[in-house]
């Protein structure tokens, strides 16, 4: 089992009177810059942190023109983080391929990170969100057509002597040599997020990656997600490995659950009703008609629907409460699903500093020693545990 | 009203599905539709055939048509339908098209202008006029979008969308064969449409290759393109009228079959 710690940089301070949506068209002069160097430089503290407190990772992801995750490029904040900590794995979940052109960039700065790091890099790759494709003005009828064509080459890139041509249908370049060459080898781990596509899922498992289910729905869309992914697996001929699933999951302990519930559940309700609206567009064209049809059916149970704490406590949306309680329900949970990464949003929404940090080290204190002995194992098949580099 | 017989035939991207009916005219009449994709049982059309050979060709991605992955642009779409004309053996015609489909009719002709003997084009996009932009169709509400085609809030279709906004808040609840096709049809507008936003920049310098004597209608309610469009349409062709209909928004021929048909029956001729 390996415990990640993921942030997404929301933007706490949208006024109160705004009832539009966070994504797109939130207008930027909401935006005070000031508050955001503040913020950009909390929360890389709190990605550190998690090194010292024992995790395995963190995470950070993209996303742009939005109030949700201040993060539009993660490959910046990853590199700070490369050389500010030590042991740590450091997920870019992911860099949006389709958003890059030529995609030879991801290639180029995810080789940087690994080798700044010492080849702690785990490389994630997205179709990037449908609000994307709005924000880029990026034809999302070619969404998938991108990312595949675009994931090849960055995989040639890494894998193949250079200088080389590529001649696709959406890139052409003649010179493809990048350096610097990642440090892990043939390639870093490569991660790739979903809310439950086919095609997504049937990617991961040909090409033996991993998947990350994407969080803010009823537990049982989980449940059948990785059982589709495991399906999947099997029909490429392997059963899928524990740490090719991951569950991504927000998380806040306190030290009894009426506390933790007090304290956190104000600044769940901020991320649900102000940052989420506006996030579940999907543009014609981003996701194959049969595919849609699968979405759709979970769409009812997507977190914007939530109107109580019950409904949050009994579809598990967030895992709150006292360290046994947590504890309780994340085993409960990491059995059901079958994964081998947890990856825990600790700080969401509003959630002030104080908070996400007593929350962090209740975490690492008391409910991650007890999910390491009962899910032992923590090493990825076939990937090599990097030896630290002193920075 | 005469029906129109729907077929397949075969064309280089895959099959697409035809609707044939009426006879007489001095050319066959070739009708492009809009991204609804409003063929089927289009009483416009009936009654165009009455007095006329139509045939409305559903371009890929819309209802039976397959042949969406080898389209990637409007480019694309004009060789598309070129290869259309040649399939139905149609060395000259008379095109009719609204909104995307006007601006297809007008690739098609700025390209080849001996396959068009006249021309309609009805609330057309594919143009980019400075301060007159075409409203966003793309993620907006079914029941806003509603407003901005239809005049009579009441008209059926209109009904519909505001019907199917109401379920969206659940849409597990929406009967998946409701909605493909209306995703097909989105996406693959979307192929030609995204960006540059329902139009091809290289078009307006081409207008003036145009030979058909065009006629360029607007509809004083279209909540989508300005009349600003249509005006650009009629100065650049070189043998162009305007002309405006009462009471009609974006998707006239639907709303007012018999206003436009006439239109269309007057500037085509015999």
């Amino acid at each position: 089992m390996r415990f990640f710690s993921f942030h997404l940089m929301p933007y706490p301070d949208l006024p109160p009177d705004y009832a539009g949506p966070a994504w797109v068209t939130c207008p930027n002069d909401l935006f005070d810059p000031r508050l955001g160097g503040e913020l950009y430089n909390r929360y890389i503290d709190e990605l550190v942190e998690a090194e010292k407190l024992g995790f395995d990772g963190v995470c950070v992801n993209e996303h742009h023109q939005n109030a949700y995750g201040i993060m539009p490029s993660p490959n910046l904040i990853a590199s700070i983080l490369a050389r500010l900590t030590s042991r740590v794995r450091i997920a870019v979940v992911g860099n949006a391929l389709p958003l890059y052109d030529p995609p030879t960039r991801v290639a180029e700065e995810f080789a940087m990170i690994d080798c700044i790091s010492g080849g702690r890099l785990i490389a994630g790759m997205v179709v990037g969100g449908g609000p994307e494709y709005y924000s880029f003005s990026l034809n999302p009828a070619h969404a998938r057509e991108r990312f595949a064509e675009a994931h090849d080459l960055i995989l040639r890139v890494w894998t193949e002597p250079g200088p080389f041509e590529f001649i696709g249908k959406h890139y052409k370049l003649r010179y493809v040599n990048s350096w610097p060459r990642p440090i892990q080898q043939p390639h870093p781990e490569i991660w790739i997020p979903g809310v439950g596509s086919l095609e997504t899922l049937e990617f991961v498992a040909k090409h033996r990656y991993a998947y990350m289910g994407i969080p803010y729905f009823h537990i049982s869309v989980f449940e059948r997600m990785f059982a589709m992914m495991r399906d999947a697996c099997r029909k490429e001929g392997y059963e899928a490995d524990p740490l090719q699933l991951g569950w991504l999951v927000p998380i806040f302990v306190a030290e009894t659950d009426a506390e933790a519930r007090r304290r956190y559940e104000e600044h769940f309700w901020y991320f649900v009703r102000r940052l989420l609206p506006g996030i579940n567009i999907s543009p014609p064209g981003y996701t194959s008609v049969r595919s849609v049809e699968n979405i759709m059916r979970n769409t009812g149970t997507f977190a914007l629907n939530l109107d109580t704490w019950d409904e949050v406590v009994e579809g598990q949306y967030a895992i709150v409460g006292s360290p046994e309680t947590v504890t309780e329900m994340l085993a409960a949970n990491i059995d059901r699903l079958g994964v081998g990464n947890l990856l825990g949003l600790f700080q969401l929404g509003t959630l002030p500093a104080a908070d996400t940090k007593q929350s962090l080290e209740l975490f690492a204190r008391d409910v991650m020693p007890k999910l390491r002995a009962s899910f032992p194992g923590t090493v990825a098949s076939g990937t090599e545990v990097p030896t630290p580099t002193p920075a | 009203m005469t029906s129109l017989v729907p077929s397949s035939i075969d064309t280089a991207v895959g099959s697409i599905e035809v609707h044939r009916g009426g006879e007489g005219g001095s050319a066959p009449l070739v009708y492009l539709h809009s991204a609804q994709g409003e063929v089927p049982g289009m009483a416009f059309l009936e009654e165009l055939a009455d007095t006329r050979q139509v045939t409305a060709p559903l371009f890929p991605g819309f209802g039976g048509s397959d042949g969406l992955q080898h389209i990637d642009d409007i480019e694309d779409a004009a060789f598309h339908l070129l290869d259309v004309l040649d399939c139905l053996d149609l060395p000259q015609c008379d095109v009719v098209g609204l909104s995307l489909g006007g601006w297809m009719a007008a690739e098609l002709a700025v390209r080849w202008p001996d396959r068009v003997r006249r021309m309609v084009l009805v609330n057309p996009v594919g143009l980019y006029v400075e301060g007159a932009p075409i409203t966003e169709i793309f993620g907006r509400a079914l029941s806003e979008l509603a407003g901005e085609l239809f005049a009579d809030p009441d008209f059926p279709v209109a009904q519909l969308m505001r019907a199917m906004q109401d379920m969206e808040s659940d849409p597990s609840q929406i009967p998946f064969d409701l909605v493909r096709p209306f995703l097909q049809a989105q996406a693959a507008t979307a192929k030609l449409g995204w960006n540059p936003y329902l139009h091809n920049p290289k078009l307006r310098g081409r207008l003036g290759r145009i030979t058909a004597p065009t006629l360029v209608v607007h509809a004083r309610k279209d909540g989508i393109v300005p009349r600003a469009h249509t005006e650009v349409y009629v100065s650049a062709i070189s043998d162009a009228t305007l002309a405006d209909l009462d009471d009609a928004a974006h998707l006239a021929p639907l709303e007012r079959p018999h206003e436009v048909a006439k239109l269309v029956l007057e500037h085509l001729g015999d």
